[in-house]
């Protein structure tokens, strides 16, 4: 019997104008960092990081379901609403999460979308920030698949949403967090992963931002797998050219949901990305 | 092929479970490998039938068209990127996809097993 020393806690939190309750978990005492999953996943993502004492012995990290995601509920009202993320709304909940929680300057880590909103936090609010691990995070690129397919009433936008992500998996990841992986996929709010999508897939305003991004402060490393299809190594190349400072290191055995998909191949990778925001500590 | 696709058939046979992923999947496919054709005719998730091509007069639901040598790199135990899966084939040029997709989409998974069961010592 083991218990993990993860814990999860509730924050009610307003985010443009609407207080919403956010669930978070945390692990670890240190430096404080911020902790964002993917589109049509949640904090369960991070599981084996906040279990990894080699890094939580000096590092407090914390991950917070996105609202509609995982144990955070949607909004009053969703039940007449379309769910449509954007830019906007992304900032203004992890910079609201932030300040409910009294982070002073996290080290920011997003994976996917939330590598690129990490990237448009760099760039927009990077005073809030110690520095910047953008995981699977690109610029802009259009989508290989139809958005519309994840949220029908004729079939399970869950499973299809998982299998079609699966493509994004190496295969050197173990058998069992393969499934892990696709299970928060499969288990995700209906047309939550299409909503998330809509954001990475259509919204191209950090293209012209990334020059702006100052990383003498606040460091932006990259890191990619080389077999993640959606983020593939030349889009996460050609984004870390176009941010003065910026660096990359690409992940051979490694896909899309790195953190999740193979925690053993992943962590040395993460590590390595901790040490280089020493610089802003 | 026609060989791997049989042994494919049989495996998909000796799975319930894989069969019943399938059980709302009756159609017929295409797979073209380089100039072969063979219409794959899916009869609630098993494998009922392999008509060899090629035929103007089979209908079939989608088409998967890709060659020999991509598809033996696809079915290698660890492929190299890109090679790893269907839509990676699609990715990097060397399959194609046509006809209704959210047919396929709709049973991916029950689709990527099935393909699967080709992979060296594979038992999906």
């Amino acid at each position: 019997m083991t218990i993990e020393d993860i814990t999860g806690r509730y924050v009610n939190v307003e985010i443009e104008g609407q207080t919403q309750r956010v669930y978070f978990e945390e692990a670890g005492t240190g430096r404080p960092v911020l902790c964002l999953h993917t589109a049509g996943a949640d904090t369960r993502q991070w599981r084996h990081l906040l279990n990894d004492t080699e890094v939580t012995s000096e590092h407090r990290l914390i991950a917070f379901d996105m609202p509609w995601h995982g144990k955070s509920l949607p909004p009053a009202g969703f039940e007449r609403e379309e769910y449509l993320l954007t830019t906007d709304t992304y900032i203004a909940t992890v910079l609201a999460v932030c300040e409910a929680l009294a982070l002073d300057r996290p080290i920011l880590a997003g994976c996917s979308m939330g590598g690129r909103i990490a990237l448009q936090l760099a760039a927009r609010h990077a005073d809030r920030f110690s520095g910047f691990i953008a995981i699977e995070a690109s610029d802009f690129q259009a989508a290989w698949y139809d958005i519309d397919w994840f949220d029908r009433p004729d079939a399970h936008g869950g499973e299809m949403g998982a299998a079609l992500v699966s493509a994004n998996i190496s295969p050197y990841a173990p058998d069992v967090e393969r499934w892990n992986t696709l299970w928060m996929f499969m288990s995700s709010g209906p047309g939550v992963f299409r909503g998330d999508l809509s954001f990475y897939t259509k919204d191209e305003s950090l293209v012209e931002r990334l020059s702006s991004i100052t990383t003498k402060q606040t460091p932006v490393h990259i890191l990619v797998g080389a077999y993640d299809l959606t983020c593939t190594p030349e889009d996460a190349k050609r984004t870390a050219d176009a941010i003065p400072g910026a660096s990359l290191t690409v992940m051979d055995q490694l896909g899309h949901f790195p953190m999740s998909e193979h925690p053993e191949g992943f962590r040395p990778f993460f590590i390595d990305a901790l040490g280089r925001m020493a610089a802003a500590a | 092929m026609l060989e791997k696709i049989e042994t494919m058939q049989s495996a998909l046979g000796k799975s319930p479970q894989l069969t019943r992923l399938g059980r709302l999947f009756s159609e017929t496919v295409l797979l073209q490998v380089d100039a072969k054709e063979f219409y794959l005719h899916f009869e609630k998730g098993e494998l009922a039938n392999i008509e060899p091509g090629p035929s103007r007069k089979t209908p079939w639901r989608f088409a998967i068209r890709t060659d020999a040598e991509a598809l033996e790199a696809f079915w290698a135990p660890r492929p190299a990127p890109g090679f790893h899966d269907i839509f990676g084939l699609v990715k990097i040029g060397r399959a194609n996809i046509d006809g209704d997709i959210l047919s396929l989409v709709k049973n991916l998974r029950f689709f990527k097993e099935f393909l699967a069961l080709g992979l060296e010592g594979g038992t999906a």
